[in-house]
């Protein structure tokens, strides 16, 4: 088992790698100079170039990039240049936003899928199948940002029931955290449940099929035990691949929701950063996501024969 | 199961849509790029049925002419991506050895790349334009094309046909294409509708995030990000591009589900 | 397992309960003004690393010797007063009594010397050094120090807009900081200065908060620019960063925000009209519009540039684009702007047939143009659009490419375009507002304009003071350029601030900045 997972962090190590070496060039390819931005319209163009001898911009790409994984590997990820503050502090505080929106947002879509999903599957193909999949369709139809401004207008401007900007952090006070939190959860809830539950309808539909199953209802258990004993247990892993996929996905990937609610989130903290050639942030967010979307997918190969008993972790 | 009902709904919509599409070839009911600073921010009316946008211009007639446009960026990344994820996959599937390893790490280190600083990147370098749009997008999904073809391909490849082919001494471009490949096309189809959905949806955040299509030409998506400062005073404007997002997306996925159920053995 | 799941959504529903019985805590204001800023501000050191929103919130911490006032003149700040040596090369300032900075040190000559040293060190990145060097309006040769209450500052050469510098706003005002504001190791800590307010805490990408300094000792008078009179009505200031323009009006209309500064123009709709909330503008003297590459292949032909000028409805183009705030601007001395006169005035008005006649005489064929523009402000975006469509009326062919605004800027700094989008945020001194577009494209890329004879011009309207003859220099300018068309102006901006009925006291003026001294909170005081 720790074997494996050594095994398993290695494999990535490559993979890593080439993502540091693409975010590197590629953030370096793009027109813009951060000197020159943080210095504004009309800046002397001697200032610029100093600012930019300062930054350490004008070695060779190459030996930039030696620097950088040097001390990447020592554990510095460096400083913003735009803010001057340590992008790991930046990171830890812009993934707690990210975190709490998408472990709970992901937490409760799944919930929901699984309820909605299995239900439907028992019921297959009458009505309530029906609605919840034509439910699950309208969703996926929906583009998430769409949903976030709706929701806005209607809960935040209309009705005034809650705040439309701001933000506490959730580490000082989890409860006012939350009031600012609700809307974008929401947001995020409807609009990855509409493939959960898809994928927990057909994968329990597979599983009522199974001859076990109808063993268990020959016995007369009750419906609702042979649902929650068997069909969910035998059901639920391949919906828990795909949670753990979500999951890798929406930790790097939310700026559309955080730029609709204006949450400094990490997917904010890179597009800012790309937009301001901030090249520190940008590559210490994507080696951060890149990190979080392997363990994400380790920890749910490793989760996966709790659910699959014909799987084993090799 | 047969969702009779969600195929019927599949095909009006999708059938509404390339009607809308093709009239727009032939008639607007406006210039969509026409500029008219009179008559700015209107609301529905009979002379313009969905108002108009802040420059005065035709709504309807941009959101038909956003239609094609749209389309035609969605079908352009679905059919490169397709194409390119499948020679890939397919390739990858087949050989496996050093080729899989080697083409999986590069495609899980994409995965693992945000596909907004992929355009961002593309935009900046390239300019924004349909083609970079289409590029930036049609790269960022590959990787899970090249994932999906693989897994069949690696099943596909056990069974007898393929053994029998490889026995009569074929060439393995010749089993590729010529065996595996049909093989594993229904998943492919599948594949396809949704990542038409994605496109859509992509290229609509895009351009809420600053780097879509650049103007004067609608798409859904841009029209969508610009009417954003006005959603509080001229609602109208951010609801019919939005609606015609939904509505397309609901009808390719129904049809996209259709073919599932037709495709699926399981299910026969 | 039944348990569990019926435990979770249990669990769910009570967390989905419990959040909506908490009901939106008072924010803790006792009277705190809760004002926006667009982007973090850059740094806490004034005129170093900076861009407006920097300049505006440091401007509330730090005072110069001298200070902007309302009309553009340069007034008293620190200095009560200064005389100027007969060949116009040392300024001998004398220090108001009593001040002391925030931390409690009383301010004296050496502060000053040792604020303006650093300003000028060879490793500084004070933005305004190049302009108080050899090459720009006169370098500082000596700073003396004769006694504690007085400073003379000695340049090379004599120089009219030496104390209009001092004031600008990009400077930083010059503020002058205690020496405790910079680490033992040279590295900047934060601002000790003596405005109005004393730095409070910044979070970055959060909020900028400043706090009433107690022992401010303000001059006589009420807001007069950066000078006059300056009373903190207020405990606290927090300057929060809301990016978006939408996020920014919803929370003021909501009561999150009490000033929202720079109102986004196409954010005037949701804000006009709402209950509880009041406007304050002013002219900006800015200007935006299109600049023009005079060596680019197809617009090297001043009659096409002239055409392009002329296609365009630049009274309607500035109604919508700045939903109706902006003031159309056909000269590059902003309408704000004292020099602004009957020349200047002048609008240049569309005319179609003119405009088809020079397309056809400079042989153009319809090759395409390409305009360059991006969403920073989202204003020139829309405006890139109109001159496409109003263009093709004149049958130029533009094509619109539309870029981030980092892309943006680092081609214009190139010179690497054919036509683009521009703004040239607020500069009070006409020679400024020309010299953004005036210079050797040879040296410098981002001058457009480069005639000798405008060059020669600009450089007469530094080395004078006086008014008329100033004037007659620019409108010599002014008609040059309307005959060369390097550049397209379009309009100055209006600046919109938003507050919520309680605040008092705001006034918005032409420089772009918000100031949050003398206003207060209606009964606070």
């Amino acid at each position: 088992m720790i074997s494996y997972v050594i095994r398993r962090l290695l494999l990535a190590v490559p993979t890593l790698i080439i993502v540091a070496l693409m975010v590197f060039f590629l953030v370096r390819l793009i027109p813009g100079d951060p000197a020159q931005i943080m210095l504004g319209e009309g800046a002397d163009p001697s200032a610029v170039a100093a600012l930019h001898a300062e930054l350490g911009l004008d070695k060779p790409v190459y030996v930039q990039f030696a620097t950088w994984l040097r001390h990447v590997v020592s554990g510095d990820l460096g400083t913003s240049i735009t803010t001057g503050e340590p992008v790991s502090t930046l990171l830890i505080t812009r993934a707690e936003t990210t975190g709490v929106v998408v472990l709970i947002s992901v937490g409760l879509a799944t919930l929901i899928a699984i309820a909605a999903g299995t239900v439907a599957a028992w019921r297959r193909g009458g009505k309530l199948d029906l609605a919840v999949m034509s439910g699950a369709s309208l969703i996926l139809a929906v583009p998430s940002f769409w949903l976030g401004l709706l929701l806005l207008l209607v809960f935040g401007v209309w009705l005034h029931w809650l705040p439309v900007v701001g933000y506490i952090p959730f580490s000082e006070d989890p409860w006012s955290a939350m009031l600012f939190l609700i809307l974008p959860i929401a947001t995020l809830t409807i609009s990855e449940s509409g493939v959960l539950i898809r994928m927990m309808r057909s994968s329990a539909i597979d599983v009522l099929r199974l001859d076990y199953v109808t063993h268990a209802r020959a016995k007369g258990l009750a419906e609702r035990t042979v649902l929650s004993r068997h069909v969910f247990p035998n059901a639920f892993a391949p919906t828990l691949t795909l949670v753990g996929l979500t999951l890798g996905r929406l930790f790097g990937g939310i700026a559309v929701i955080e730029t609709v609610f204006t949450l400094p989130g990490l997917g904010r903290l890179m597009v800012t950063g790309v937009l301001s050639r901030d090249y520190p942030v940008v590559q210490g967010c994507l080696l951060f996501t890149a990190v979080i979307y392997v363990v994400v997918n380790l920890v749910v190969d490793l989760l996966y024969p709790l659910f699959d008993p014909r799987v084993t972790v090799e | 199961m047969k969702r009779p009902i969600h195929s019927l709904l599949g095909f009006g919509l999708v059938g509404a849509l390339l009607v809308v599409v093709l009239l727009g070839l032939v008639w607007l009911p406006y210039d969509p790029l026409a500029i008219d600073l009179d008559h700015t921010l209107a609301s529905p009316s009979l002379a313009h049925w969905l108002g108009t946008d802040e420059f005065g211009r035709d709504v309807a007639s941009r959101a038909m002419l956003g239609a094609r446009i749209s389309m035609l960026i969605a079908i352009q990344t679905v059919v490169i991506s397709i194409v390119l994820g499948t020679a890939l996959g397919l390739v990858v599937g087949f050989l496996r050895g050093w080729t899989e390893r080697v083409i999986m790490t590069f495609s899980d280190a994409l995965l693992a790349f945000p596909g907004i600083l992929l355009a961002l990147a593309l935009v900046a370098v390239m300019g924004s334009s349909r083609h970079s749009i289409v590029i930036a997008l049609a790269i960022a999904y590959l990787p899970a094309t090249v994932r999906v073809v693989r897994g069949s391909v690696i099943s596909i490849r056990e069974r007898e046909y393929v053994e029998a082919s490889r026995v009569a001494g074929d060439s393995a471009l010749y089993t590729m294409w010529r065996i595996v490949l049909p093989n594993a096309l229904p998943p492919i189809l599948v594949l396809a509708t949704s990542l038409f959905g994605w496109v859509i949806l992509s290229e609509s955040a895009l351009s809420f995030l600053g780097v879509g299509v650049p103007p004067p030409l609608p798409t859904w998506g841009n029209m969508l990000s610009s009417a954003r400062p006005y959603m509080y005073a001229a609602s109208w404007l951010s609801i019919a591009p939005g609606l015609c997002i939904v509505a397309t997306l609901l009808g390719i996925n129904m049809l996209g589900d259709a073919l599932r159920d037709r495709l699926d053995p399981r299910d026969n | 397992m039944r348990k569990t799941i019926a435990g979770l959504i249990l669990i769910a529903a009570g967390v989905g309960l419990g959040l909506a019985l908490v009901h939106p805590k008072a924010p803790p204001t006792g009277s705190m003004l809760r004002a926006r800023l667009n982007a973090d501000i850059a740094s806490s050191d004034p005129g170093m690393k900076r861009d407006a929103n920097t300049d505006a919130v440091l401007l509330h911490v730090v005072e110069g010797l001298v200070a902007l006032r309302e009309d553009g003149s340069v007034g008293p700040m620190l200095a009560s007063g200064w005389t100027v040596s007969p060949d116009g090369r040392t300024y001998r300032f004398a220090l108001r009594r009593g001040i002391r900075f925030h931390n409690g040190a009383p301010l004296s000559s050496a502060d000053v010397k040792w604020s303006l040293d650093r300003y000028l060190a060879p490793d500084s990145h004070w933005r305004c050094k190049s302009d108080l060097s050899a090459k720009g309006i006169a370098a500082v040769t000596v700073i003396n120090t004769p006694d504690p209450d007085t400073v003379d500052i000695v340049l090379d050469r004599p120089a009219p807009l030496f104390l209009a510098t001092l004031a600008r706003l990009d400077c930083g005002g010059t503020g002058i900081t205690h020496r405790a504001s910079v680490g033992p190791d040279g590295t900047w800590l934060y601002p000790i200065g003596t405005g109005p307010f004393r730095w409070g805490e910044w979070r970055h990408n959060q909020y900028v908060d400043l706090v009433k300094y107690d022992g401010y000792r303000p001059l006589p008078g009420g807001t007069d620019g950066n000078a006059g009179g300056k009373h903190a009505l207020v405990e606290r200031v927090r300057f929060s960063v809301i990016p978006d323009g939408s996020a920014a009006s919803a929370a003021l209309l909501r009561g999150s925000l009490d000033v929202l500064d720079a109102l986004a123009p196409n954010e005037l709709g949701t804000i006009a009209g709402a209950p509880g909330i009041m406007q304050d503008s002013a002219m900006s003297a800015d200007f935006y519009g299109i600049l023009l590459q005079t060596g680019a292949p197809v617009l090297r032909d001043v009659r096409l540039r002239r055409a392009l000028s002329l296609s365009l409805d630049v009274a309607a183009l500035t109604r919508v684009v700045t939903h109706g705030t902006g003031v159309p601007d056909s000269s590059p001395i902003p309408a704000a702007n004292a020099f602004y006169g009957a020349a200047e005035r002048v609008l240049v008005k569309r005319d179609l047939a003119t405009a088809r006649a020079l397309v056809k005489a400079s042989g153009y064929r319809g090759e395409p143009i390409e305009l360059m523009t991006s969403h920073s402000p989202p204003e020139m975006y829309d405006a890139a659009i109109l001159v496409q469509a109003m263009a093709r009326d004149a049958g130029i062919n533009i094509q619109i490419v539309s870029l981030d605004w980092a892309t943006q800027f680092a081609r214009y700094s190139s010179g690497d375009y054919q036509a683009t989008m521009f703004g040239f945020s607020a500069r009070m001194d006409a020679s400024q507002m020309f010299g953004v577009l005036i210079g050797d494209r040879a040296t410098d890329p981002r001058k457009v304009w480069n005639s000798p004879q405008a060059i020669d011009l600009l450089h007469q309207s530094v080395v004078t003071g006086d008014r008329a003859q100033r004037q007659q220099i620019f409108d010599q300018l002014d008609a040059h350029f309307r005959s060369e068309v390097p550049a397209i102006v379009l309009y100055n901006t209006r600046r919109v601030t938003a507050l919520r009925t309680p605040v008092t006291g705001y006034r918005s003026w032409s420089a772009q900045t918000q100031r949050l001294w003398n206003v207060g909170l209606g009964n606070s005081r």
